[in-house]
């Protein structure tokens, strides 16, 4: 441990350079001292709130607005066991089939768009009770498709997930794979966050057919 | 007659320790490899800047404020700006690494790093939170002054200046006490939810984080090691200051934190990016000294 501040004489170097104390070459802080006095108490608190989030006093949450507190909110990660494994997938209406069918919604999401760091994956896991995101989710799909896949409208969607079981420890598995819909047994449990109304649905496709092709 | 020397009063105590002069190593160490690790996070959604923040990606609409899922709107951009953020993103983080302009550098990597996580909700992470953080405190600090262009072009136009060895403590006690307390409210977490007795671990390695050694040891590794794993990280985590503050467990707190999250990074696909930061920030805050001054004075004598 270094002397106490009291002991260590006090150094005086030109700008930029080096202080000398007792074989230590210091490098000298731009930052002004009551700007770093500032920061070390702003940077005190950041952590204790950090710790305060994280140890679920709840604190934090009452006093800090809420573009700071997001920025507290980092410590508390993983707590809890998953009980299955979630999968996010849509169903869309083929206007010319006139019937709903799995759609690859990957290709509209191109970031990390393999595992669930995918916006769909995202949108899904955070506002999977907000209708008005989905709804916004549901325009977005098929402005992509629609616009990208002319020959295979969609009219709408159906977002839904599948919950599929974690086996016991030590239970011997295959490897993860994304299966097509299909693939996935009956026993797996498929819940429907949102269907794109039927009314909206054969309205959409009305108008694309009025485009054209 | 000369009055004896005042006692050290506790707070003396704790301004000497908080003071007290740090290997320039240390902070160079975060200054370089942390910039590089955040950009290698940011990597995947900065090659997709338009997707993530113009309209030509999916954006959650306004969520009228009071939101935890959007803690601040910020309207998306046009895509040429979008691109523009993502260029001077990269840019400033490869000058704050290679020691380039470095304190503007920093700033401006902090300002971006805090804009792009405030943007978009969905694909900010802990590591996103972070890097604002540590951007800043670099910011702040004297970091730059060794191993880096500026010092490098410094050292040319004044060869007789010294060297400097150490800088002001602060920032790497920061550093330090943030570790210690990251890791003690993660533990504290833990132990409130189910890592006492769940399955915790085990149940995470099932979807598609899953890499090809996680679903190796999932063959391999008998069920009640997963719930030993769980045990020593909690033991770990929720003592972590203690562990830290005691010279002769610091050492091996540095291993199991270390092998944590190499297995955290190893297990958990993009998870590599958190665990690679934490491990920067470790080595860089705990490492011992002469580890350190190897490795530098090896590689870069400026």
């Amino acid at each position: 441990m270094a002397p106490p501040k009291s002991d260590v004489p006090k150094p005086s170097p030109g700008k930029g350079e080096p202080a000398k104390l007792d074989g230590v070459a210091l490098a000298q802080p731009w930052a002004p001292r009551r700007l770093r006095q500032v920061a070390a108490v702003l940077g005190g608190l950041y952590v204790f709130a950090v710790w305060l989030d994280a140890a679920g006093n709840g604190a934090a949450d009452k006093v800090l607005p809420l573009p700071v507190r997001f920025f507290v909110q980092e410590a508390a990660l993983f707590p809890h066991a998953a009980r299955d494994v979630i999968e996010w997938r849509a169903e869309a209406w083929f206007c010319d089939a006139g019937r709903f069918e799995e759609l690859d919604v990957r290709p509209y999401f191109p970031i990390r768009r393999d595992d669930k760091e995918s916006r769909f994956y995202r949108a899904m896991f955070f506002h999977l009770h907000q209708r008005r995101v989905l709804a916004e989710l549901d325009r977005f799909i098929a402005r992509e498709q629609n616009r990208t896949h002319p020959e295979a409208r969609i009219g709408g969607v159906m977002l839904l997930s599948l919950r599929i079981p974690i086996p016991p420890p030590g239970t011997p598995e295959a490897r993860y794979q994304r299966l097509p819909l299909a693939e996935y047994p009956t026993s797996i449990e498929r819940h429907y966050w949102f269907v794109t109304d039927k009314a909206e649905r054969e309205q959409r496709c009305a108008e694309l057919q009025g485009e054209g092709p | 007659m000369r009055r004896p020397p005042r006692s050290l009063t506790p707070l003396d105590r704790v301004r000497a320790w908080l003071e007290a002069p740090q290997p320039i190593e240390r902070l160079e160490l975060i200054r370089i490899v942390a910039p590089l690790v955040l950009l290698a996070f940011l990597s995947s959604r900065l090659i997709h800047a338009d997707h993530w923040l113009s309209p030509i990606g999916f954006r959650v609409p306004y969520l009228g404020g009071s939101d935890w899922r959007q803690p601040l709107y910020l309207p998306p951009v046009s895509p040429g700006v979008a691109w523009t953020i993502a260029l001077l993103t990269t840019l400033a983080g490869l000058c704050l690494s290679a020691g380039l302009l470095t304190r503007v550098a920093a700033g401006a990597f902090a300002i971006l790093l805090a804009y792009l996580a405030l943007a978009d909700r969905l694909e900010a992470f802990t590591v996103s939170k972070l890097g604002p953080m540590i951007a800043l405190a670099l910011w702040l600090s004297p970091c730059g002054a060794r191993y880096g262009v500026d010092a490098w072009r410094r050292r040319r136009r004044h060869p007789e200046a010294p060297l400097p060895t150490h800088v002001p403590g602060g920032v790497i006690r920061y550093f330090q006490i943030f570790l210690a307390a990251m890791y003690s409210g993660a533990g504290i977490a833990k132990l409130r939810g189910d890592w006492l007795s769940g399955d915790v671990l085990w149940s995470h390695l099932h979807d598609n984080y899953q890499t090809a050694i996680s679903w190796f040891l999932v063959r391999s590794v008998p069920g009640w090691a997963w719930q030993a794993l769980q045990y020593l990280s909690l033991t770990f985590e929720v003592a972590a200051p203690l562990w830290f503050v005691l010279p002769w467990t610091r050492r091996p707190a540095v291993v199991v934190a270390l092998s944590m999250h190499a297995m955290i990074g190893l297990m958990f696909g993009p998870v590599i990016w958190f665990a690679l930061l934490m491990s920067t920030l470790l080595v860089g805050c705990y490492a011992p000294e002469r580890w350190l001054l190897r490795v530098f004075r090896r590689g870069a004598p400026v």
